[in-house]
């Protein structure tokens, strides 16, 4: 009770009113107190003058008194933090270099570490929306074939898994298809379907925000087509409109009735933008697609069941497939080793953006850490010009408490400065990672500046601020008479030294090795960007026109579809600077999705070979010239290689080299192979080789030669097509009138991709140029933050040794020895740095082993080219120092 | 010159609370020249220690002070033994007997043990 009344006390004692009278009386009080002394003194027989002096000698000082009292009378930290607040400012301000560069570097450490851990949770490590998400899998089909990293399950699989692996309580099947949905918004829209089974979303665990979603009913063939939105695109394409339910869609030739929206979920292999029941699609209901046992494009995904775990699920699955391998041996090539995994969903998602982003992390607490080195350093250096301050402050009756109180207040403005910058780049950083990462994962809109991420780096500078006021330099309770006598140094003991040292070295290092990993991604997007796609690439157009979905073909669509394309490759080539016009199936730099089993003529498979495939692309006489794509040997397709005439075939460079090491291709025969090919109207006849054109780089720039076919346009039915139009002025121009004439002949056809040769390498550059970029600026900032680092402890230790090498020089050392002196100090931290970093880099970058293409991960070039440079800055950094050193005058220096 | 004792961290406001019962309303020089005087020079006390323990003492409610004319004629702050300071003070005695008694018991056989 006493102490609450006595806290009050205080807390009224904080009120400047209050304040300024109780110290008018406290003067007063003292004062009093002082002349009845002096009075005692005189009655005592002193002179008034020795009365006083004595009187003012036993008192013990008054304004230490007064000090001592103004601490009891209110909350004196409270009370001194404004003063201290304020005092910090203005002493930052006095050294403007040292206070933005620690704060940017901490402001950097801080927003690049937030928003990236931000990026990283909302991406890898968030739980799914998905109801129990983390009992959700996904069955990954593979084999060692050259297409195997994703084979997908044909429906007989499935049902076999459904019957065999009880651990997997619910086998959902999926498949992504284009389709086409009419009149939205006016218009004819591409959309990449989800074809889904009825247990779908019970299976995901996902639930409609809107309507409902399918079940059990909507399985089969005789039920009507139903179709779910996604999140994304029902607020897209019809605005958040809830009429949406129950509205009647065109789907290519039918129609589905939207029963529901579904909340907002990430979708993988593909993004969707519309889910529906297999009805919808023909193919999907035909017998090749639920007895053939190789037509394999239904994706599976399953939750576990009640108690089982994930090892049991693998375990099942894989004793599943061995049985169908067994007892199906025309549907596995024995030699391509068919193996299942059965993936958590969640991780599976997270598979493309995942080392990716941990690298990024890496990076960025690499710097944070070293930024906070540097920072500890320039305190550190800081204190040894504050020194004179410090002794100054304390004979003025600052104790060690109050001062040490003033170094925190004045460190938490400091690195709450920085942290507050921090926030604000953290916010524009996870905008700017957001766009990034949605290339690769598709949970980047579950990604929100991260508050856990946000509140551990304000923490850290926290801790930072305290750890700085430790460090700061302090003089020795009871040291002080000395100090101001004149001992001058009170800093620089060979331990701090010690500490300085060991973090320049350690900043060399990790500069090093960010640099390191920097300079191997730039060289791996050097390298994709210099790739030789086997396309010349300067001013081509290109664009896709899909006039027929790819699961109806009949003979009179076929024939006027060509007729149609025909009109528009005419109207095309008429126009102004327009060179040559292409028409084939793909458009150059994409994977034709056609791909078939193939037999050569006369060379029949070894017992235990893989089935070759290869690529299946239709082409025009000009496409190969529109593109850049040189013949090498025989002919071009002809105007006379149509339907009803000898069926020939063009050849890659790689598939003569692969079929015919030794022999000329020319006049040999191929044929395509397999169940497939029943339900494509593509047929297995003989086809001659009539050419061997170049090799082409499809599908991404590191992506690996293939088995490449083309087929005359002509001659088989056009189920894709698409211009490439080579020109003598400039591509890009052509946009305008190419759409215009498309939309004619074509109305109703989605037109999406018109983009020039360049553009689409540039498409499968840029992702990497972005990972290069942002890990070279992590990078550099590493080096320059080293070499303030090494620079400023090599300024720190002149300014300590100024008196010795003041005596060094008076006893005939010359300006370039001490030059050198103080050069060789700062090259042994420099070249250790190195040595460490160098060492470090070589084990480091085997973990982005993965994000590289055409450079090894310790490619020799790279690490000299990055050590060379931290080289050289470090020493810059080191001889401004070493000259200052170099400028010493010794008869200054002495006497001082 | 008698050497200098330290100061018992409590005690010094036990030795205020006991001089202004003794003598009435005292001011500061007062108090210090009567704790000075009883401890026989022993204790001295600068004006850093005993303002902050008058204004302690005051803040708790136990003592109150008044601007008043001294002995001769000045003008000084008189501190003056409040109600509830008088029950601190009997409160704190026995406290301090107690803690005495406790102690001298703690230190005693030591003296007999090694005569």
């Amino acid at each position: 009770m006493r102490q609450l009344r006595a806290a009050w006390a205080r807390v009224l004692g904080l009120f400047t009113g209050h304040r300024a009278a109780a110290d008018d009386d406290l003067r007063a009080e003292l004062e009093s107190h002082l002349e009845m002394e002096t009075a005692e003194f005189i009655r005592r027989g002193m002179s008034p003058a020795e009365a006083r002096r004595q009187a003012y000698l036993a008192s013990g000082g008054l304004t230490q008194a007064a000090e001592a009292v103004r601490e009891r009378r209110s909350i004196p930290w409270l009370e001194g933090l404004a003063a201290d607040v304020r005092f910090a400012f203005r002493s930052l301000r006095r050294t403007p270099a040292f206070t933005i560069v620690v704060v940017l570097t901490l402001a950097l450490g801080i927003g690049a570490n937030t928003a990236i851990f931000s990026v990283l949770r909302g991406v890898l490590l968030k739980p799914l929306v998905h109801r129990d998400g983390d009992r959700l899998v996904y069955l990954r089909h593979s084999s060692d074939a050259p297409t195997g990293a994703s084979l997908a399950f044909s429906v007989p699989e499935v049902r076999r898994f459904r019957a065999g692996a009880p651990a997997l309580g619910g086998i959902a099947e999926y498949s992504v298809w284009f389709h086409t949905l009419h009149d939205i918004g006016g218009e004819s829209i591409r959309v990449d379907a989800g074809l889904v089974t009825g247990n779908f979303f019970e299976v995901l665990g996902l639930s409609p925000v809107l309507g409902r979603v399918t079940d059990a009913g909507d399985d089969g063939a005789g039920v009507p087509a139903v179709m779910v939105l996604t999140h994304e695109f029902w607020k897209e394409r019809f605005g958040g409109d809830s009429g949406v339910i129950g509205r009647q869609v065109r789907v290519d030739g039918g129609s589905a009735t939207v029963i529901g929206v579904l909340q907002s979920a990430p979708f993988f292999p593909e993004r969707v933008d519309v889910l529906l029941n297999m009805v919808i699609s023909p193919h999907h209901t035909s017998a090749m697609m639920t007895e053939g046992h190789t037509h394999r494009m239904t994706e599976l995904l399953a939750r576990l069941a009640p108690g089982a775990s994930l090892d049991q699920a693998q375990v099942e699955a894989s004793t599943v497939l061995a049985r169908m391998k067994a007892e199906h041996k025309e549907s596995y090539d024995a030699a391509a080793n068919h193996r299942v995994a059965v993936i958590p969903f969640k991780d599976v998602l997270a598979e493309r953006a995942k080392l990716t982003l941990w690298l990024l992390l890496g990076a960025a607490a690499f710097v944070l850490i070293i930024s906070a080195a540097n920072v500890v350093n320039l305190t550190l250096m800081r204190g040894v010009r504050r020194e004179q301050e410090v002794v100054v402050r304390a004979a003025l009756g600052a104790g060690r408490g109050r001062l040490r109180r003033l170094f925190l207040v004045e460190n938490l403005v400091l690195t709450s400065s920085g942290a507050a910058l921090g926030v604000l780049l953290a916010v524009g950083g996870v905008r700017l990672l957001t766009a990034i990462v949605a290339r690769t994962s598709p949970r980047a809109n579950e990604i929100a500046l991260d508050l856990v991420a946000l509140g551990f780096t304000l923490l850290l500078a926290l801790l930072l601020a305290l750890l700085l006021a430790v460090v700061s330099a302090l003089p020795k309770e009871g040291s002080m008479g000395a100090l101001v006598a004149g001992a001058r140094r009170m800093t620089g003991g060979p331990r701090r030294h010690r500490v300085q040292r060991a973090l320049v070295v350690a900043q060399v290092a990790v500069s090093v090795v960010l640099l390191a990993g920097a300079g191997l991604l730039t060289r791996t997007m050097l390298r994709l960007a210099d790739v030789d796609t086997g396309y010349s690439a300067a001013e081509v157009l290109t664009i896709p026109v899909p006039l027929l979905d790819p699961s109806r073909f009949d003979p009179a669509t076929d024939v006027l579809n060509k007729e149609r394309y025909e009109r528009m490759r005419a109207e095309i080539r008429a126009l102004p600077g327009v060179s040559e016009v292409g028409l084939g199936s793909t458009m150059p730099l994409r994977t034709s999705i056609l791909s078939f089993d193939l037999k050569v003529d006369g060379k029949p498979l070894d017992v235990g070979q893989a089935i070759p495939s290869a690529n299946l692309r239709t082409a025009n006489p000009e496409y190969f010239r529109a593109a850049g794509i040189p013949l090498i040997k025989g002919r071009e397709f002809s105007s006379t290689d149509i339907a009803g005439s000898g069926k020939v075939v063009i050849i890659n460079e790689t598939f003569a080299q692969t079929f015919f090491p030794n022999e000329d291709p020319l006049g040999k025969r191929i044929a395509y192979t397999g169940d497939v090919l029943r339900f494509t109207p593509f047929d297995g006849e003989w086809r001659t080789i009539v050419g061997v054109v170049g090799n082409t780089v499809d599908g991404g720039l590191d992506a690996k030669p293939q088995l490449v076919t083309f087929l005359p346009f002509a001659q088989e039915v056009a189920v894709m097509g698409g211009f490439v139009i080579r020109t003598s002025g400039e591509a890009g121009a052509l946009t305008g009138p190419v759409t215009r004439i498309v939309r004619r002949i074509a109305p109703g056809v989605p037109i999406e991709n018109v983009l020039t040769i360049t553009q689409i390498k540039e498409q499968s550059v840029s992702p990497r140029r972005l990972n290069a970029a942002l890990l070279s600026s992590f990078g550099i900032l590493a080096v320059l933050i080293a070499a303030v680092g090494i620079g400023g402890v090599l300024a720190f230790s002149v300014s300590a040794r100024t008196t010795e090498i003041g005596i060094r020089m008076s006893l005939g050392a010359s300006a370039s020895q001490v030059q050198r002196m103080i050069l060789r100090e700062g090259g042994l931290l420099l070249g250790l740095g190195l040595a460490i970093g160098v060492g470090a880099a070589v084990v480091a970058t085997q973990a982005i082993r993965g994000l590289l293409f055409g450079v090894a991960p310790h490619d020799p070039m790279t690490l000299a080219l990055v050590a060379a440079a931290i080289g050289v800055i470090g020493l810059l950094a080191c001889w401004i120092p070493a000259r200052r050193a170099a400028r010493i005058d010794p008869a200054i220096t002495m006497r001082a | 010159m008698p050497k200098k004792l330290d100061i018992q961290p409590g005690t010094l406001a036990l030795m205020i609370l006991r001089t202004l019962d003794v003598l009435g309303p005292l001011h500061g020089y007062g108090i210090a020249r009567r704790i000075e005087e009883t401890s026989e020079d022993r204790i001295s006390l600068n004006y850093g220690t005993l303002y902050p323990a008058l204004l302690k003492l005051e803040q708790e409610g136990h003592i109150a002070a008044e601007w008043g004319p001294s002995e001769n004629n000045r003008r000084a702050k008189f501190y003056e033994l409040t109600p509830a300071g008088r029950k601190q003070l009997v409160r704190e005695t026995k406290e301090w007997h107690a803690t005495a008694d406790l102690i001298a018991a703690f230190l005693a056989p030591k003296r007999e043990e090694a005569p």
